[in-house]
């Protein structure tokens, strides 16, 4: 594993990018429209893949760790002060999965008494950091991925629509997608207490999920000035070998980037779970420990 | 499904096949992107780099 992390992934990563952007520049034809400012495609669309892929995984982590952590979701208002529905929604949403947890977790305490329950227990909280760690790497290379996947896009769109931004749906839903996450990470950033940071920023991160499709669907929906997702499927198929290639060089880096990422996420949070709680008479025993500087 | 080969094939084929486009030039476009790209991943991978566990002289302590 540790081989594949640090040999077998980054030359795949560097070997397949190096190909696939060489056939796409130098080997595959020109587009009958836009001429070779349409090689563009070989870097956009495959970085665009690859972060809405991290955004997904993020989702996914988000919504597993609060499963995996019932008891701690209750720091999420049951009733919502806001009058919205999708906030009204997404609330219950969470605190259901906060229930199903805690029930689940809760019968299974009454399975494991003693020893047993609190080494399950210690069980249960290394799963969920690792989740956290894997929703904290995804969502920052997703936002790594996404910002340059804008910034290509954008320099794609002079040429070809004569500005470098419109305010078309793709584009706004896809700015407002990489605004979402960075408020995650700004989030994660203010919030000390590593229950409630992991507690919260998942709320966050489904609430930025309910975006995916629509950035994703967004061209089909409201046709307009950006084109329809370029795919195997959609392009000519002299352009799908170098798309492919390009393709699978970014997952791979991806793969590497999540690896090492994670690693680091880890790492912080055991750093923050083997820190103690408080020296003795610096805080009174009243006040809760590990308190947040928001909370 | 197509094979690589011929997949390589018709790419090397449509050149011939297709002008060079409505859009004349802009291969200024296409180097920027790339070259903003390969920065951008390459920064964020020193900042990995950086940023790894047991990287800062204050965890050895």
């Amino acid at each position: 594993m540790k081989r594949l992390m640090k040999w077998v992934l980054p030359v795949a990563a560097v070997v397949l990018l190096g190909a696939g952007w060489y056939v796409g520049l130098a080997v595959a034809p020109p587009d009958r429209e836009m001429g070779d400012v349409q090689r563009i495609m070989y870097v956009h669309v495959p970085l665009q893949w690859m972060a809405m892929m991290a955004m997904f995984i993020n989702f996914v982590a988000a919504v597993a760790y609060l499963l995996s952590s019932g008891g701690n979701v209750g720091t999420v208002s049951a009733k919502p002060r806001s009058s919205s529905p999708l906030v009204s929604l997404l609330a219950l949403v969470v605190n259901l999965m906060a229930w199903v947890a805690h029930i689940l977790k809760s019968g299974w305490g009454l399975l494991m008494p003693g020893s047993k329950e609190d080494e399950a227990r210690a069980k249960q909280d290394e799963s969920g950091w690792k989740l956290d760690s894997v929703a904290e790497a995804s969502a920052e290379i997703g936002l790594v991925l996404g910002t340059a996947g804008m910034i290509t896009g954008s320099i794609w769109g002079r040429p070809t629509w004569g500005v470098y931004w419109s305010w078309d749906p793709r584009l706004t839903s896809e700015a407002i997608m990489l605004v979402t996450y960075m408020g995650y990470l700004v989030l994660r950033r203010f919030v000390e207490d590593p229950d409630k940071r992991a507690t919260w920023s998942s709320a966050v991160a489904i609430l930025g999920a309910i975006n995916l499709p629509i950035v994703w669907f967004s061209v089909r929906w409201w046709r307009s000035l950006h084109q329809v997702q370029s795919s195997p499927r959609t392009v000519d198929p002299a352009m799908v070998l170098p798309l492919r290639i390009s393709a699978f060089g970014m997952l791979a880096l991806l793969l590497v980037f999540l690896g090492y990422r994670y690693r680091q996420a880890m790492a912080e949070r055991r750093a923050e779970m083997a820190l103690p709680d408080a020296l003795p008479g610096d805080v009174p025993s009243s006040l809760p420990q590990n308190s947040s500087k928001v909370a | 499904m197509m094979t690589l080969s011929s997949l390589m094939l018709l790419a090397q084929a449509a050149p011939g096949q297709v002008g060079s486009g409505r859009i004349q030039g802009g291969w200024g476009y296409v180097w920027a992107c790339y070259g903003i790209t390969l920065a951008m991943l390459a920064l964020y991978a020193v900042s990995l780099w950086v940023r790894r566990p047991g990287a800062s002289p204050d965890a050895k302590e």
